[in-house]
């Protein structure tokens, strides 16, 4: 494994992470703030997406 | 060493996370307690060998002095040359420094008598991370300037203005917030789980041996087992060492680097 791939698989976990920490915390509020249950998995999904759409433009492209 | 007493006599108490909690050295005073005192330890270790291996450096060496350039030349190359570029010079006393630190205070773990790898207290590692983060932020800072590094990080080129709405907060939470935590919570974890291993089987062995007949027989293989898991430890050790400065190494190589 290159240094490279080494970095690179680390900041996808980190990505991975953040995206669904950002989003699913944003939909988990909203749900305990309008009282719904299904905000947080359309947040955690959307956290998701935008995580894999990063790791895409970053490392992906290439 | 441990905490634990007559553990064979009101049957098997298997290790955990209060085994990585010690007794104060001095009075009730939390602050110091055996792993601190490691840090002090590995501190005055490290000084004593490098001065000692580099005071009277000859030009063929010893072999102590052949082991220390070695660990030097080895942080300088492999770590600072290879992956910063041009300008690695002035990062090799952090990354060695780093290198060193973490590499003595994880061996500590198989040392016999010592027996604990520092870096098993999160404490540690998360501190040793929020330096990594300072230097890799602040030298980001200079080259590039504030504003059109915060700039770098928020907006990637090339992508549709409202979807920076959805992906800028995942980069800065990633930048600000999961690289520094992944950094010091891989090391951490690596070297809690190894301690504990080596715990499960020193301890069941203890056990085995204090049991019955078949248990008697049964306890070399887990002593066995304990003896052959150091070795692997020792090979994590090292290794854990090498990847915290080779990550800080690769996040100041980013932060110097244009495209980023």
């Amino acid at each position: 494994m290159s240094v490279r791939d080494e970095n690179a698989a680390w900041s996808i976990v980190g990505y991975l992470f953040s995206g669904m920490i950002f989003w699913g915390g944003i939909g988990w509020g909203l749900d305990s703030w309008l009282n719904t249950g299904y905000l947080r998995i359309v947040g955690l999904l959307v956290g998701t997406c935008a995580s894999i759409y990063l790791i895409w433009l970053r490392y992906g492209r290439q | 060493m441990f905490n634990r007493s007559g553990a064979a006599a009101e049957g098997f108490v298997p290790p955990s996370a209060e085994d990585f909690i010690f007794r104060p050295i001095f009075g009730d005073s939390l602050f110091f307690t055996k792993p601190a005192l490691l840090v002090f330890f590995s501190v005055i270790v490290i000084s004593v060998f490098f001065i000692a291996t580099s005071r009277k450096a000859l030009v063929v060496p010893s072999r102590a002095q052949f082991l220390g350039e070695s660990i030097y030349g080895f942080v300088r190359e492999v770590i600072g040359r290879d992956v910063i570029g041009p300008d690695f010079m002035k990062f090799v006393p952090f990354l060695f420094s780093l290198f060193t630190f973490i590499l003595v205070n994880n061996i500590f773990g198989i040392i016999p008598i010592i027996q604990f790898p520092t870096m098993s207290h999160i404490g540690f590692p998360i501190a040793l991370a929020l330096f990594t983060y300072g230097v890799y932020h602040a030298v980001a800072i200079k080259h590039h300037g504030f504003f059109k590094y915060v700039k770098d990080i928020c907006f990637m080129p090339g992508i549709p203005k409202p979807i920076y709405i959805i992906l800028t907060p995942v980069e800065l939470l990633t930048f600000l917030v999961t690289r520094p935590m992944t950094l010091s919570i891989r090391l951490f974890a690596n070297m809690f789980a190894g301690h504990l291993l080596l715990l499960v089987f020193t301890i069941g062995g203890e056990h085995l041996l204090a049991g019955g007949i078949f248990m008697k027989v049964l306890s070399p293989f887990s002593f066995v087992m304990a003896i052959g898991l150091t070795f692997f430890e020792f090979g994590i050790q090292c290794l854990q060492a090498y990847i915290f400065t080779l990550l800080t190494a690769l996040y100041i190589a980013g932060a110097l680097s244009d495209a980023h």
